[in-house]
């Protein structure tokens, strides 16, 4: 593997890193936020 | 009584509960001084014959055989009040809570020197190595690298006596944060062992002075956070 | 907080835009390095990378200091968030040094002086992520992982000293430094820009996750609250 084989994988590494942080993140995100509104809509009824 | 004075009243009195609870018991040093042998022994069968490639990573053998019986003892130096749940009444006691650190903090410390005073002859044995003749040095190095690695050792025993799988958080934690300590006891070690000049320890032996004063002030201070409620 | 929120896409996209010009210099309008050849392009990644992880831990122990202090879980929220970016980069770093090694040395791995000590950065953040995972509240987790987290950045430049000195004496001959002791303005540029660029992604990232932390804290609230009224 030549020179801009080992660039491409280290580029290409970190790239997936990130992407995939930001991938889960978002979705980390809207379920938390589905999560809250859930329970507000809920709210004052009792826990089952 | 001055106030320095109620402070080392109260380590002592701390320290010597811990030693005398020990001393009966004597559950914790076994433990510690059976691995150690333990250890030792099967570093020989790991390692093999050859007597050069032996002499060239005792002073690595000799520190992995403290600091994993230290850890063995750490991990046990909360395990009385975790057990018998007397986090509340440590935190009852009158007084400030860097005497309970500071008392923990010299059993730990004692135990793992009594374990150290019992693993050097017998590595020195096994491995025929002479210690004997550098005993004032390896002596010191000991003693500043025990003390540097119970100095974060007991804060990070008290954090995680109550948590879930706290056996492997304890070395999970300890030992990425105490490569200074275990590189520099190691390479002192080694340097003393092979008769370097005293430049090469010097060198370490400020780290490791340096290492020891940082975090026994700054690790009395953290504990009182971890103590709270 | 809604006042950063609204602000975040904004930071993404300049974050975005910069890290492409930054990827053109490093990869296309830098030139090859006299010693390393193309492989210097790495670089470009590499040390900005462990650059902003050390950015992401200075300011986890700024705000686990401030929560001992305030005792305002919002600290709390960002020293959390900025550990797990900090993380990240610590692994890209970790990544991209030893793909740099590979055809350099002809290994994955070698203990030289900086690979070792991200290794080590790297296993005590992990650390301070699985010590807060553990433990049993939150409020417990916000203060251990506080107490670890400025333990641990006291002990970095410690661990900077002990393993420079242990590879310094050891091996005075191969010191290879990528760039060198000056670094020719050409490269100067690309490694500033990369730097920038991944500083605003960490940005960015910090609003979003600590967003997603004060989630959690509302649902907690809201848990806790239902739990006393049922």
């Amino acid at each position: 593997m030549g020179s801009w084989g080992f660039i491409g994988l280290a580029y290409g590494v970190a790239a997936v890193a990130i992407l995939t942080f930001f991938v889960l993140l978002r979705r980390r995100l809207r379920g938390a936020a589905e999560e809250l509104a859930a329970l507000e809509r809920d709210g004052g009824r009792r826990t089952p | 009584m001055s106030a320095v004075g109620e402070v080392l009243r109260r380590t002592w009195a701390m320290t010597r509960k811990d030693v005398t609870v020990e001393l009966r018991a004597r559950e914790r040093v076994n433990a510690m001084l059976f691995f150690a042998a333990l250890v030792l022994f099967i570093f020989n069968f790991a390692l093999g014959p050859d007597r050069e490639k032996l002499r060239e990573v005792a002073p690595g053998l000799l520190w992995l055989a403290f600091l994993f019986t230290g850890i063995l003892g750490l991990g046990r130096s909360f395990q009385a009040e975790r057990e018998n749940d007397c986090f509340e009444e440590l935190l009852l006691t009158p007084g400030d809570r860097e005497s309970i650190y500071f008392g923990k903090l010299a059993g730990n410390v004692l135990f793992m020197v009594m374990a150290e005073a019992l693993i050097l002859p017998l590595f020195g044995i096994l491995y025929n190595l002479d210690i004997w003749a550098q005993l004032p040095g390896l002596a010191l190095v000991a003693l500043l690298g025990t003390v540097g690695f119970s100095t974060i050792g007991t804060l990070l025993a008290a954090m995680t006596a109550h948590l879930r799988a706290r056996e492997v958080m304890l070395p999970l934690l300890l030992f990425p944060l105490t490569v200074p300590v275990i590189l520099g006891s190691v390479r002192a070690t080694e340097a003393i062992l092979s008769g370097s000049g005293l430049g090469e320890v010097g060198h370490w032996l400020k780290l490791l002075a340096g290492f020891d004063i940082i975090f026994l002030v700054v690790c009395p201070l953290a504990f009182e956070f971890v103590l709270e409620e | 907080m809604e006042r950063v929120a609204r602000i975040a896409p904004s930071i993404g996209a300049a974050a975005a835009v910069i890290l492409a010009v930054g990827l053109y210099l490093g990869l296309v309008a830098a030139p090859p390095d006299a010693v390393m050849g193309e492989l210097q392009r790495i670089m470009y990644l590499h040390v900005p990378s462990i650059v902003t992880a050390y950015l992401a831990f200075t300011v986890v122990f700024c705000a686990s200091m401030l929560y001992l202090w305030k005792r305002d879980l919002r600290f709390d929220a960002v020293a959390v968030s900025s550990a797990e970016i900090g993380v990240v980069f610590t692994g890209i770093t970790l990544a991209t040094g030893s793909i740099w090694g590979k055809p350099t040395w002809g290994v994955w791995w070698t203990w030289d002086a900086r690979l070792t000590l991200t290794a080590i950065l790297f296993t005590i953040y992990v650390g301070y992520l699985m010590l807060r995972a553990f433990a049993e509240d939150p409020r417990a987790a916000a203060r251990y992982g506080a107490v670890l987290a400025i333990i641990g950045f006291l002990d970095i430049p410690l661990n900077h000293f002990a393993v420079y000195w242990w590879r310094t004496l050891h091996q005075p001959s191969s010191l290879l430094r990528a760039g060198g002791p000056s670094v020719a303005r050409a490269m100067l540029v690309p490694l500033l820009v990369n730097m920038l660029g991944l500083m605003l992604l960490y940005a960015y990232f910090l609003v979003r996750r600590v967003q997603l932390e004060r989630v959690r804290h509302r649902i907690l609230e809201g848990r806790l609250r239902r739990g006393r009224r049922g």
